[in-house]
């Protein structure tokens, strides 16, 4: 992050598919022009070596003069460097490092009379084969020699070769050796330092280097293969890996070496002590040294992967700025007239020469959409969707109008038989579905299962369809979700098959499955299609004899002649004929027998059954197949009613058991909670104890920690169970409340309107997990109901809401429930704000005189007995 | 890559790899080393690299990796007094000096003020039971581990598989450390490898304890590993010994770092800027440490300190961007929003530009009275958004506005946006609430405040406003609930205090 970018004094891109790399940048005025202007020389691994004579003013465009020269070597050129290194003169030469050659070159021009005319030559003056590949080299005037500079090569392999001149001089072996790292030469102690890859800092005098050969072999070859041990002058203990290793110079003191690790710049004296350290927030790739006025001060330039050029005088920055690419190798150069020109090369070969400037690193912030403003049409525009806001916020709770003609449409075909071999044992046997021993129907027959068939078809064609089929449990469905790639049109629909079967051990409180499609519109919104699945009876409950006696009946009257139960149940006749024309028996799987009678004499029918909410599934069947019935027969005005008392006392029974079992939940929760701590201050107490450093007696708490786990896992293992108890006993409540609303309905004569008010405040969804329980829900809706539709006086009317918590016990609910149905029957009507009370049809039930409700006249279990019971 | 593979022809394949590993180009580094080993498997040199390689892409500076778990707060066996004095702790970090107070300046759920700058464990509180740590509502950018040594560190473990799709690189079980441990060359790289890339602190530990033995405790770098690992393995009075023992061998500014990290977690602030000064004597200027400084003064909530060592860190670095953030918000929450502007656009002509930061900018210009670049800078910050959490607070923003221009139509718009792009922004519920009281719509005023009681227990002014409205239509007891947790929240708050008082009074007359 820089607040300027370096200015561009020079700029060009050389070659194509070329790579360079970090050593291959050279700054050195090689050609000894008497104006001492340095050149740029660049090599490539390509193999072909540059140099540049910069210019300035001409940043545009490269102009011939500017390039010295352009010569495609043998082999790649791995480093450059320049100095004296031919014994006869004094001039700068240039030496190239190949990967098996070392080689010298004089770079010489002839000038002509025109400017252009320049001509610049490449000239080979010594090479030296070298026989192990090389890594990278050091020049200078080791062992302190005058106007001279010598070689050094270090090989992959972690060999030093030494090269006075034009002869070789000696090889040695690092000890320690692994990859090799950056290594450089410092004048004044006449040693070399280098970065192991246990990343220490060494250094080696190069007169240890140069004595340390065996006595034994006079010659010296580069073909060495073991060496004597060379002693390490200094280590420093870095303790990360490095890129570049440097000597700085320092104004009016002696030089120091600066390390570019990767995550810091480590600064030492020459004598292997730290002077300081700068811990950096990049990744650095290059730096360079750059000498400085003021005293005592390092200067150098750092630039990151990211392009960032920073200038640091000791640990202070000093300039930040933006460079056009991350550079590879960064040199100061003194071109022209101007002194301190950053000299920079990335790997792709773009060659800059700039200098700092307080030119602003502009970034180019791209212009948020804008159009061209029209006011007019932006007032209309505004207004328009003001209104739609406002109406949307009138209306919020208005159901949004329905689409028209969907986009996706799903039918459901339920055929009329059940499969003939159920698929229920199939999933048990291959596991598909898990059904551990206590949740699995217990019934002596194999449960049933129904396949039914659903047709998607769409209008234009859909991708990506998602089907959800959500069963209402204990039915469940072989396959929960379907994707369908892709639906065709009505000629063309998809036919996915899905089975249901029952699978939890509970009471069915519903048998109407729903199938839910979602999917995207080729304009992009999100649509999802619905549509209700009617299982039959047959799913959940089999054909039994009836029994003859039972603990709860419930007696419906009508203002028909009873029809022959063998008419409107004529799937339910069993192969032994138990049942006849008034009594039939149905028998839940794995649950009771509900038993069915109809009244040979009065317009009357009975259920009846051990278990009062196992009657639900048959009662709705019931109702819903004699209306069907007689209308089918041509009753127009079949009227069903309810006169009993309402068997509220079965129902409340049922409550208090829901109410009792949510709270052995919670009082579950809280012991675990409590055993849970117990367990955790137990843990803690060892977990000291165990890294105390002196071993103290666990004093038991092992045992402890022990036994608290046991009671946890206990714990949990009754939480399970009440759970399932509790889903059990809701389903039965689910049951136990739809009787309730429909007798309700019966009763009260309630138009369809009423109903749904009063379904949905005493609601036969009753779910068990999630933190509000049904029976504050439902307290809360009925409340609701008394304080007003079914207020008596406007004292009534106060609302005062409560806090949904799990009332402590069922007694304030009862209450209120009993004070629903008084209300009821003293005329009181269910709807909500807004709605008016539609108009009951007829009171049918009024005039026909009924006997006592509660006696057992005329129904009897067996036709043939009938008499002798009445 | 052709020039890459004709570079392979004439050049040493173990050149070519170094010069790819210095180029950071990682992958490509690691292709060529797992050639050199097919053809030699013995290649120390070529495994030492890919080693490296390998590290290198998934290396994070284990300085600023802070990621405290749950079970680690829950479980923290190191509390010294589970009630500290004033100002020596950061669980309650108490009112600091020169700090705004929590009115002005919004806190996390901690109690500390929002920092400006977002650091791994500045957003996270320290939840009161464990319960109530794995109730918090967590979404995919708040969620923190259940244990550090599962959680985040996990996913680097199958990174590592997958960048090898036949098996990892090096089977640790098989792995004869006290072999390696004797070779300092492959030792160090190994263990990097095993820490960072395997994420094996277990076995990095016991190749770091062989290690140092085998160089008889004379190389600091191992102390600073072992120490390293016992911090990951929650044994910090063994680390911070490590830690120091490696400092006396060779003062570093990592190990001080360290050793500093060591402090916080034992909730030692004040040894812990201690510990930096001193290495601020050895290292001076050195910005890791001014920083490390600042940011412990900031958790205590101690500004005008912590802005002191900011300011420090911009004299030797004046690019140091988490400094100029924290300056400014701190200058901006104590009512000098021109000069948060400048700092703000200093950091947008360094080059940062996102969402974030334009969403500051037009705050600043808004307070600052410069109106004609409030709107822009919104716009601006909305277009660049990418996040839905971002989304939500510029929106809150622009309500705050509208609030301030005295559009209440556009703030409440303003203000369902943030519902509707973030649903559980408690200061959007809370705004809403008090523009619906206002309106007279008492019931969905209390609804709102409600619900922002619920997602943000540490904000007073839900409690505050839920407990004025149930006090003005009468439920005295709920209204009573609520300022005492306002008080909680926030003890010197002037009108919950009265509040409660004429409360208290009211049932003390009853």
């Amino acid at each position: 992050m820089s607040l300027f970018k370096a200015r561009d004094w020079w700029a060009v891109s050389i070659g194509s598919e070329e790579i360079f790399g970090h050593s291959n940048l050279c700054v050195a005025n090689i050609d000894n022009a008497p104006s001492q202007l340095d050149k740029v020389i660049v090599g490539s691994y390509q193999g072909i070596v540059r140099i540049y004579s910069p210019q300035s003013g001409k940043a545009e465009s490269l102009k011939a003069e500017d390039v010295f020269l352009e010569q495609q070597l043998q082999h790649p050129i791995l480093q450059l460097e320049v100095g004296k290194f031919v014994s006869v003169s004094d001039a700068l030469h240039l030496a190239v490092l190949h990967p098996r050659k070392l080689a010298v070159y004089s770079v010489s021009g002839s000038s002509a009379s025109v400017e252009h005319g320049s001509q610049y030559q490449l000239k080979l003056v010594y090479e030296h084969n070298l026989q192990r590949s090389a890594y990278n080299m050091v020049v200078g005037p080791f062992g302190s020699v005058k106007g001279k500079d010598f070689l050094c090569v270090q090989s992959l392999d972690g060999t030093v070769s030494f090269f006075e001149q034009e002869s070789f001089a000696f090889s040695r072996f690092l000890p320690n050796f692994l990859l090799p790292g950056p290594i450089t030469y410092i004048p004044r102690t006449d040693s070399f330092v280098t970065v192991s890859s246990s990343w220490q800092v060494e250094s080696y005098k190069y007169q240890v280097l140069a004595v340390a050969h065996d006595a034994d072999s006079k010659e010296e070859s580069q073909r060495v293969v073991v060496g004597k041990k060379i002693s390490v002058d200094w280590t420093f203990n870095l303790g990360e890996p490095v890129i570049d290793v440097t000597v700085a110079p320092v104004n009016n003191a002696s030089p120091v070496i600066l390390i570019l690790g990767e995550r810091s710049v480590v600064c030492l004296k020459d004598n292997g002590t730290l002077k300081f350290m700068k811990k950096l927030e990049y990744n650095p790739c290059c730096f360079y040294p750059h000498t400085s006025m003021a005293e005592d001060t390092v200067m150098y330039l750092a630039a990151t992967n990211t392009g960032q050029m920073m200038v640091y005088g000791g640990v202070t920055l000093k300039w930040a700025a933006k460079l056009e690419y991350a550079p590879v190798s960064i040199r100061v150069g003194q071109y022209q007239d101007l002194k301190g020109v950053i000299t920079t090369l990335d790997a792709d070969g773009h060659l800059t020469c700039s200098y700092l400037g307080t030119d602003p690193s502009l970034l180019v912030v791209p212009t948020p959409e804008s159009r061209e403003i029209n006011y007019d049409e932006q007032d209309e525009e505004m207004k328009r969707l003001q209104q739609v806001i406002r109406e949307s916020s009138h209306s919020a709770d208005v159901l949004p109008k329905k689409v028209s003609e969907e986009e996706l449409q799903i039918q459901a075909h339920v055929p009329p038989n059940l499969d003939r071999t159920s698929v229920y044992d199939y999933f048990l046997t291959t596991d598909c579905i898990q059904v551990s021993t206590e949740d699995g129907v217990k019934d002596e027959d194999p449960i049933p299962s129904i396949t039914v068939k659903i047709t998607l078809s769409s209008r234009s064609g859909l991708q990506n369809v998602r089907l959800l089929i959500d069963s209402p449990f204990p039915v469940t469905a072989n396959q929960g979700t379907f994707t369908i790639p892709y639906v065709g049109d009505s000629n063309n629909p998809s036919q996915i098959l899905v089975s249901f079967f029952m699978r939890g051990n509970s009471l069915p409180s519903k048998t109407v499955a729903r199938a839910t499609a979602t999917y995207h519109l080729p304009s992009g919104p999100p649509r999802i299609a619905q549509c209700d699945i009617k299982l039959p009876l047959k799913l959940v409950c089999k054909p039994a004899g009836p029994v003859k006696n039972a603990t709860f009946k419930l007696t419906l009257d009508t203002n028909r002649n009873c029809v022959n139960l063998n008419d409107i149940f004529p799937d339910f006749i069993t192969s032994d004929g138990s049942g006849s024309s008034n009594a039939m028996g149905f028998q839940i799987f794995g649950g009771p027998v509900v038993t069915l009678l109809s009244s040979k004499s009065s317009q009357r029918y009975r259920l009846q059954c051990d278990v009062f909410e196992a009657m639900w599934p048959v009662m709705k069947e019931f109702l819903d197949r004699v209306v069907k019935y007689q209308l089918q027969s041509g009753a127009k005005d079949f009227q069903c009613s309810f006169s009993s008392n309402l068997p509220l006392q079965e129902y409340f029974d049922l409550i208090e058991m829901h109410l009792e079992l949510r709270r052995h939940a919670e009082r579950y929760k809280d012991l675990l909670d409590q055993r849970a701590k117990q367990f955790r201050a137990i843990q803690r107490r060892l977990l000291t104890r165990f890294k105390d450093k002196t071993p103290a007696p666990l004093a038991n708490l092992d045992t402890l920690l022990d036994g608290t786990y046991r009671q946890i896992l206990k714990l949990a293992e009754g939480v399970e169970e009440n759970q399932a108890a509790l889903v059990r006993c809701s389903m039965g409540l689910g049951c136990a409340t739809h009787i309730i609303n429909t007798l309700l309905k019966l009763q009260f004569n309630l138009t369809d309107k009423e109903m749904e008010v009063l379904e949905a405040s005493l609601t036969p969804e009753v779910y068990c997990d999630g933190e509000q329980g049904w029976e504050e829900t439902v307290d809360a809706a009925i409340s609701n109901l008394l304080r007003t539709c079914l207020a008596k006086t406007a004292k009534d009317q106060t609302i005062n809401p409560t806090a949904f918590e799990m009332p402590p016990d069922s007694s304030k609910l009862k209450k209120h429930i009993m004070q629903l149905t008084d209300r009821l029957t003293k005329g009181g009507r269910l709807f909500i704000e807004g709605q008016e009370p539609g108009q009951r049809t007829v009171k049918a039930t009024q005039a026909v005189a009924r006997p006592p409700s509660g006696v057992s006249r005329d129904f009897s279990t067996d036709d043939t007995r009938s008499s002798g019971n009445a | 890559m052709p020039c890459q593979a004709r570079l392979l022809e004439t050049m040493d394949p173990l050149f070519v790899a170094l010069n790819l590993f210095r180029r950071r180009k990682f992958e490509e580094c690691v292709d060529v080393c797992t050639e050199l080993l097919q053809k030699n498997p013995y290649d120390q040199s070529a495994w030492h690299l890919k080693m490296r390689a390998l590290t290198e892409q998934v290396y994070v500076d284990e300085v600023e990796v802070d990621e405290e778990g749950i079970a680690e707060m829950m479980m923290d066996d190191n509390v010294i007094a589970s009630v500290s004095r004033p100002g020596t702790s950061l669980k309650t970090p108490g009112t600091g000096q020169g700090a705004p107070s929590a009115g002005v300046r919004p806190m996390s759920q901690s109690g500390r003020p929002l920092s400006g700058f977002v650091r791994p464990g500045t957003q996270s509180g320290r939840p009161g039971t464990m319960e109530q740590a794995i109730r918090t509502p967590r979404t995919a950018h708040t969620a923190r581990p259940v244990t550090s040594a599962s959680g985040r560190f996990v996913r680097l473990g199958t990174a590592s598989m997958l960048s090898t799709p036949d098996g990892p690189f090096i089977n640790l079980a098989r792995l004869n450390f006290a072999k390696y441990a004797a070779k300092p060359n492959l030792a160090k790289a190994l263990f990097e490898y095993i820490f960072h890339h395997e994420n094996d602190v277990r076995n990095a530990l016991e190749l770091a304890s062989l290690a140092t033995q085998a160089c008889q405790f004379k190389d600091w770098w191992w102390k600073v590993q072992l120490g390293k690992c016992y911090y990951r393995l929650g044994l910090y009075r063994d680390a911070e010994k490590q830690f120091k023992s490696a400092l006396v061998q060779q003062p570093m500014v990592d190990t001080y770092l360290y050793l500093c990290k060591v402090y916080v977690r034992l909730d030692q602030p004040l040894t812990a800027v201690e510990v930096f000064q001193q290495g601020l004597e050895k290292f001076p200027g050195e910005t890791t440490l001014q920083t490390g400084i600042a940011r412990v003064y900031e958790a205590m909530n101690d500004m005008s300190n912590a802005v002191k060592c900011y300011k420090d860190v911009l004299k030797h670095d004046s690019t140091h961007i988490e400094a100029l953030a924290c300056i400014a918000s701190h200058h901006f929450y104590t009512d000098q929003p021109e000069i948060a502007l400048r700092y703000y656009r200093r950091l947008l002509q360094m080059g940062v530009y996102s969402a974030e930061l334009f969403n500051n900018l037009g705050l600043c210009c808004f307070y600052a009275q410069q109106y004609d670049m409030t709107l822009q800078s919104f716009e601006r910050a909305l277009s660049l958004s990418d996040n839905d959490l971002i989304t939500a607070d510029i929106w809150y923003n622009i309500g705050q506005v509208a609030m301030g221009i005295g559009d209440t139509g556009l703030a409440q718009q303003c203000f369902r946006l943030v519902l509707s792009a973030n649903n559980d922004h408690a200061e959007g519920y809370n705004n809403l609430g008090v523009l619906e009281l206002r309106k007279g719509h008492v019931d969905q005023a209390r609804a709102f405040f409600q619900a922002a009681q619920g997602l943000a227990p540490h904000m007073f002014e839900a409690h505050y406003n839920f407990g004025a409205l149930a006090d003005q239509v009468g439920d005295l007891q709920s209204s009573y609930n609520a300022i005492k947790k306002s008080v909680e929240a926030y003890p010197d708050h002037a009108d919950s205090k009265d509040l409660l008082m004429q409360l208290k009074k009211h049932f003390s007359v009853l």
